[in-house]
């Protein structure tokens, strides 16, 4: 593929210049009163309301590696890829119960990560950064993977790829990543939130021209699908079994449903989503946009079906064989085979732009982490709002250089297999978070031991599975009691028996409690259409103090948050 | 599941979001309700066709929670966290 495509080149130069303009006006957009603080760089001011919460957390959840990676399944193992369809519809209800609770108590008591919710809640600083550590381990590799995606979009329109200098090869990237951390410097969250538009634009654009187009031109849906069920139902010699099949094997089914389950509910841990709902405006917001997001699961299924219209083309699967069976380049090689240059531009630039979104989210999200909970809890408590900004900043540029190295100078598979463990890790923070949304119950202790014994077993378990050529992290599931489950669920099951066994042993030898930071009322506070609130440093409330709701919730500042709170009398 | 519901609303209410959530989970988790290849509508199979029309009913699903639960114009700003605080699993109180 030494012939550059330069239409589409071109296209996906202007594409990416536009999204760039975009990127740094976004610092202009809905200017802040007080712009000094990580409330406005990291949450976007929390004032994004139904529409713009839309694009942001469909720009979060939808990303490129995901637009690769589905049909790339799709197109090797049939039915199986299609849990990520599944998955995503199960996301939504799952989101619709819990959600709005985080949203409040983050809201009352000014937190703008998991972990300062997990350290409030269990008044537990290691659980704090248990839930801090998983979080910035778990995006990385997920950051990396964008790169991945536009990767295969450049390697199938002739950039890069061939040159034997390492610098020159993977300049474009470079390049498209110096960007992006350029503009998540200056405007924060509001860049990916407006990028956000031009993102979805693009997909929807690409995606109903593809799934009108193509399958006329390949023969109809009814070939598609006997194509695909001739590749499925032959063996493949590496294996001695089919390739896979057109519908869920009974054998698979557990696997097939606990994957979506598994998925669906670290989905709403990673702290990029999470991120994506503390920065909406109001409480309705999110349950409004839990109806309203499955437009792009529509969406989901039917890239997921490009895995199937991609392997009833003849010159895609002799493209995929050419690099060595890299299923990944499927869907880049349907477009640049099947449209004219100049949408295949857009579609490529669908690719890279649905890429620099996420990653600009999940970078801001690791980097809101990095601030309130290493930054502020460890190195400095009395830190004022804009030393915060500038800490964040600092390490959103961390994040991405890290992210671009781990891409640049690993093998692609390490990546894949990293972002598959941060699956299973971010798992490991459900009990800390989401089930403390509902109770107190747990012992601080309990549930730091819970974590690191599903932490342990995750990684262990995801360890001994082959599959695909390698001899480790080959598979996100592996038999427990004879049936594939994954791997992720089974260490939250074993995360969570270990909490609750250890609950009440602790209790009985009067290991000492967390301080819970939160109130009762946190839990269902809207502060409607107000302000969100401001920390200012210096004004001190007291921890306890009940602060009159109406507008911003009981909240306290920092100085108070991290003040030494009175254990529970013996 | 039904803690979630906004107080004030009655317990009829939050049952019926609950069963709601409750139907478009199963729906899609249970596997064996879908994995197969006939009907086929067209040329898709079941096993396709069943889960892209799930997307839309869980969406209406949804819209119909979110309606049910959704604070009356105009009140919701005068009462925020108007849960009561007495929740059996809510607050450290029990803890102190």
């Amino acid at each position: 593929m030494t012939h550059v495509n330069t239409v589409s080149f071109a296209i996906l130069l202007v594409s990416f210049l536009v999204v760039t303009m975009i990127g740094f006006g976004a610092a202009k957009w809905r200017p802040a009163e007080d712009p000094m603080q990580l409330n406005e760089w990291g949450l976007g001011g929390r004032g994004f309301g139904t529409f713009v919460s839309w694009f942001l957390i469909g720009g979060d959840i939808y990303t490129a590696y995901t637009f690769i990676a589905v049909p790339a399944l799709v197109y090797a193992t049939g039915a199986a890829g299609f849990y990520a369809l599944s998955y995503s519809i199960v996301v939504f209800p799952v989101v619709f119960i819990f959600a709005p609770k985080l949203w409040s108590v983050a809201r009352a008591r000014g937190y703008v990560t998991p972990g300062e919710f997990a350290r409030g809640r269990h008044g537990s600083q290691g659980l704090g950064l248990a839930v801090t550590v998983t979080g910035i381990l778990a995006t990385m590799p997920y950051i990396a993977l964008q790169l991945v995606g536009i990767e295969s979009v450049l390697t199938v329109v002739g950039i890069g790829g061939d040159s034997a200098s390492v610098l020159v090869r993977d300049l474009p990237l470079i390049i498209a990543f110096a960007v992006v951390s350029g503009y998540t410097y200056l405007a924060g969250l509001r860049a990916p939130a407006m990028m956000a538009f031009v993102k979805d634009i693009l997909i929807y654009v690409t995606v109903i021209a593809a799934i009108l187009y193509i399958p006329g031109k390949v023969g109809g849906w009814g070939h598609i699908f006997a194509t695909a069920s001739a590749h499925l139902t032959s063996v493949n010699p590496a294996t001695g079994k089919p390739f896979g099949s057109l519908a869920v094997m009974p054998a698979g089914e557990w696997a097939y449903a606990t994957l979506a389950l598994g998925s669906a509910l670290a989905l709403f841990v990673y702290p990029h989503t999470i991120t994506g709902v503390f920065a909406a405006k109001r409480r309705d917001v999110i349950r409004r946009n839990m109806a309203l997001l499955p437009a792009y699961s529509l969406l989901l299924g039917l890239i997921a079906l490009f895995g199937f219209m991609a392997r009833a083309i003849p010159a895609v699967n002799a493209g995929v064989k050419a690099a060595g069976g890299n299923a990944q380049l499927s869907v880049p090689l349907m477009f640049a085979r099947m449209f004219p240059s100049w949408f295949a531009g857009i579609a490529d630039s669908t690719v890279v732009v649905g890429a620099l979104v996420p990653a600009a989210i999940m970078s801001i999200a690791a980097a809101n982490l990095f601030t309130r909970n290493i930054y502020k809890e460890l190195v400095n408590p009395d830190a004022t709002p804009a030393q915060e900004i500038r800490v964040a900043r600092l390490a959103s540029l961390i994040m991405k250089v890290g992210a671009l190295g781990f891409a640049l100078a690993l093998n692609k598979t390490f990546s894949i297999n990293l972002q598959l463990l941060g699956g299973i890790w971010i798992l490991q923070t459900l009990p800390a978070i989401v089930i403390s949304l509902y109770t107190r119950w747990f012992h601080r202790f309990a549930l730091i031991a819970g974590w690191a014994a599903g932490m342990a077993y995750g990684t262990a378990e995801a360890y001994r599975t082959s599959g695909g050529g390698q001899a480790h992290f080959g598979a996100s599931t592996a038999p427990v009691f004879g049936h594939l489950t994954y791997i992720g669920l089974v260490a939250l099951v074993l995360n969570l028996a270990v909490t609750v066994v250890l609950t009440p042993v602790f209790r009985l030898v009067r290991l000492q409690d967390g301080y819970d930071g939160t109130k009762a009322a946190d839990y269902s506070a809207d502060p409607a259409a107000a302000p969100a609130p401001v920390i200012r440093a210096g004004v001190r409330v007291p921890p306890n103090g009940r602060v009159k709701g109406t507008t911003g919730g009981p909240f306290a500042p920092p100085s108070a948050r991290h003040a030494r709170h009175p254990g529970p009398p013996a | 599941m039904a803690q979630s519901a906004r107080s004030g609303k009655s317990p009829a209410t939050r049952g019926v979001v609950a069963v709601l959530l409750i139907v478009t989970i199963t729906g899609t988790l249970w596997v064996p309700i879908y994995a197969r290849s006939t009907p086929k509508l067209g040329d898709f199979p079941f096993f396709y066709w069943y889960q892209l029309i799930l997307v839309p009913a869980v969406a209406v699903l949804c819209w119909i929670c979110y309606l049910l639960l959704r604070a009356k114009p105009g009140r919701h700003a005068g009462r925020p966290g108007a849960r009561p605080p007495a929740g059996p699993h809510h607050g450290g109180g029990e803890h102190r």
